[in-house]
């Protein structure tokens, strides 16, 4: 009888025991580095609001399923890289080897993707990338990272091309920041629009920090180009706006690389962002997409009514969704969950994704223009929601 | 070469210049009369940034009016300073000696706090609102409305706290705590009472400049180091301590920005605002209008 007792106590414990040992280990610790101060601090949001969304939602369903054997919630561990792409390295050296993550997710921008590649392939840590397009770094070395943006340069560049040829533009005028994003899109956009037989009338390069456009601006309207293309991010975006009404620029195609998608900058700019094109290929709800409009309400409602950033939010969340899916189907094997990238197609939010290589092969390169305060996706015909439009005069 | 000559290059120049000149003026005044190293000055036109966007937002009250709310924040942020830290540092010989090592610490501590409070308060995303956004002609300047006031609001004010603190009792006793604190104390002027008022004054200034920003720009929690850097240099091609310098040097950089960049081209920015920083500091250390004495 004590013997008994005895037994079934141990037996008791131990069941209390390994639930408490498996709720213990339950989260799946993921890690990424992020720019909370610095250069790039003021961009972070968009791409760390969509790890804590997909966090919350994949929590909220009792977590990450693991290969069809359970769930485990998800735990990030997240340090400030200070935009230093260096700094970035160690930081995904210290998550792999010191805290011990079971799996990374990326860090913000071009550069960072480049410091981090080795780092992650030297521990073969599937890293699916986002926030981030190089031809470069594809040539360079395919292996554990691969890119959800379906902004290569090189497709963005017959993909402007091929839609200035659709609106009959002949001549153009190209700003563009010194950042590497923008500088290899220069590199592909000019030899695209010399055989497309589309003359650039101007060209100026400036450094990250410009704080005035106007010199720049009087050139190009005395140059008096079809189109402008201002290869910009958010902060030199906006001297454009201002600068560029201030001046003058008429322009039928005005095209803002980063910026007017996201939310802030819509609310500074108003109706004088109507007719500006910029890069991006999503709207909430359009066809061919997988729980986009769920997305965007949850969003929403998570970051009190402010709208997710159309470009990289959504390309962040994506580049988690394929984490998820190729989880739910392998488990948290690395080996096992870069061939299950490698070779599934995934359903985001941004349309069926299947890798090619170490890039999208599924979505194309494409624009969005503000239409009536709306955002359209206007190019590639085949995911449109509303023709291009011409830019008509600016609001006041 | 044409474009050297169109009027909208002057005034975008004046208005480069007009923000430089007010943004660096806080920060002279404050290195000037006590040397503390302020560099959490960024922040403070960051928290002036947010005073006039969240009194845009919530309470429908434009930055023309906010700004003065914003100086008064930032000036109570100067006094609370100086009554917890500096008024301690500033009294005691021992620390004296190594005051803008010190305050250098100090103020890198404030601007790490300022900025993790804002994230926490407001979070790290960008905000921005319209205001003033019609272009406004004159003869053949165009501008928005929002950057012809701070063309105006930012002269007026700026030619102003110059004026006074030039020609007031105030501001004589401030000037002369810039040029010898002791023989300050000696002739009678109530020593701590200016420092204090000189880091409320500039504190508030600063918060001041900041709410005008807003009105142009984005704002967000990390949005200050960048005018930290460009009023340190401000400041140190105008002769530190030397107001009049610094608001000369503001807008010589202005016009040197926008002149130099229409002349030779836009990736040649830093090296020319940074080319005449390094020259000034191998040709002239004191400043453009500094008197190469250090009477400390």
């Amino acid at each position: 009888m004590v013997k008994h007792l005895i037994i079934k106590t141990f037996v008791i414990l131990g069941m209390f025991g390994m639930a408490y040992s498996v709720q213990a280990a339950d989260p799946v610790k993921i890690g990424f580095s992020i720019p909370k101060t610095g250069m790039f601090a003021s961009a972070g949001p968009s791409q760390l609001n969509a790890y804590l969304l997909w966090q919350d939602l994949v929590n909220a369903k009792g977590g990450l399923d693991i290969g069809g054997k359970g769930r485990r919630k998800i735990e990030f561990v997240q340090y400030d890289d200070k935009s230093n792409p260096a700094q970035a390295a160690k930081i995904y050296e210290k998550l792999i080897t010191n805290d011990k993550v079971d799996l990374v997710v990326a860090p913000w921008g071009t550069p960072h993707h480049f410091a981090v590649a080795p780092v992650v392939e030297r521990h073969k840590f599937p890293l699916v990338g986002n926030t981030a397009a190089s031809v470069a770094l594809r040539k360079v070395k395919p292996g554990y990272l691969w890119f959800t943006s379906s902004m290569m340069p090189d497709n963005v560049a017959k993909a402007m091309t091929a839609m200035l040829k659709s609106r009959g533009v002949k001549s153009v005028a190209i700003l563009y920041n010194l950042l590497p994003f923008a500088s290899e899109n220069i590199q592909f956009l000019k030899p695209a629009l010399a055989k497309a037989g589309i003359k650039i009338h101007f060209e100026a390069k400036y450094p990250p920090d410009i704080k005035d456009m106007t010199g720049m601006l009087i050139k190009v309207k005395a140059k008096n180009p079809d189109a402008v293309l201002v290869h910009s991010y958010p902060g030199d975006s906006i001297l454009y706006m201002n600068q560029a009404r201030e001046v003058g620029i008429n322009a039928k195609t005005q095209y803002v690389m980063v910026g007017p998608a996201i939310g802030f900058f819509r609310g500074m700019f108003k109706s004088n962002l109507d007719g500006i094109i910029t890069m991006g290929s999503w709207a909430p709800g359009m066809k061919g997409t997988t729980g986009s409009q769920k997305f965007y309400t949850a969003y929403k409602k998570k970051f009190k009514g402010h709208e997710p950033d159309y470009l990289d939010t959504v390309e962040v969340y994506a580049s988690v969704q394929i984490l998820e899916q190729a989880i739910a189907k392998v488990g948290l094997n690395r080996e096992k969950i870069r061939n299950a990238i490698n070779t599934m197609t995934f359903k985001t939010i941004y349309g069926d994704v299947k890798f090619n290589g170490v890039q999208n092969g599924s979505t194309p390169s494409g624009f969005t223009q503000i239409q009536k305060g709306k955002i359209e996706v206007v190019w590639p015909k085949s995911r449109a929601t509303a023709p291009v439009a011409d830019k008509g005069a600016w609001a006041n | 070469m044409d474009s050297l000559l169109s009027p909208q290059l002057l005034a975008a120049a004046m208005i480069t210049g007009v923000l430089y000149a007010l943004i660096s003026l806080g920060l002279n005044l404050v290195y000037g009369t006590m040397r503390l190293l302020n560099v959490a000055h960024g922040d403070l036109v960051m928290i002036g940034a947010y005073v006039a966007f969240i009194a845009f937002s919530l309470l429908n009250i434009g930055p023309l009016v906010s700004m003065f709310g914003a100086a008064l924040i930032c000036g109570f942020l100067g006094w609370l300073s100086y009554k917890c830290v500096f008024q301690r540092l500033l009294s005691n010989g021992q620390l004296l000696s190594r005051l803008e090592e010190n305050s250098l610490l100090l103020f890198f501590a404030l601007s790490v706090i300022i900025q993790n409070l804002a994230i926490l308060f407001f979070s790290a995303d960008r905000r921005g609102y319209e205001y003033l956004s019609a272009i406004v002609e004159i003869g053949d300047v165009r501008l928005t409305g929002a950057r012809l006031t701070v063309l105006i609001v930012g002269a007026v004010i700026s030619a102003a706290v110059v004026f006074f603190l030039r020609f007031s009792l105030f501001g004589l006793a401030m000037n002369a705590l810039i040029q010898n604190r002791d023989a300050s104390a000696i002739v009678g002027i109530n020593v701590d009472r200016v420092q204090m008022s000189s880091l409320i004054f500039g504190f508030g200034i600063t918060g001041l400049a900041g709410a005008l920003i807003s009105m142009m720009e984005p704002i967000s929690p990390v949005m200050g180091f960048p005018y930290t850097m460009s009023a340190f240099v401000i400041i140190i091609l105008g002769g530190l301590g030397n107001l009049w310098g610094g608001f000369l040097a503001g807008l010589l950089l202005g016009v040197l920005e926008v002149y130099g960049v229409a002349l030779t081209g836009p990736e040649w920015r830093s090296v020319l605002v940074y080319g005449i920083f390094v020259l000034i500091l191998i040709f002239r250390p004191q400043g453009l209008l500094g008197s190469g004495k250090t009477a400390r």
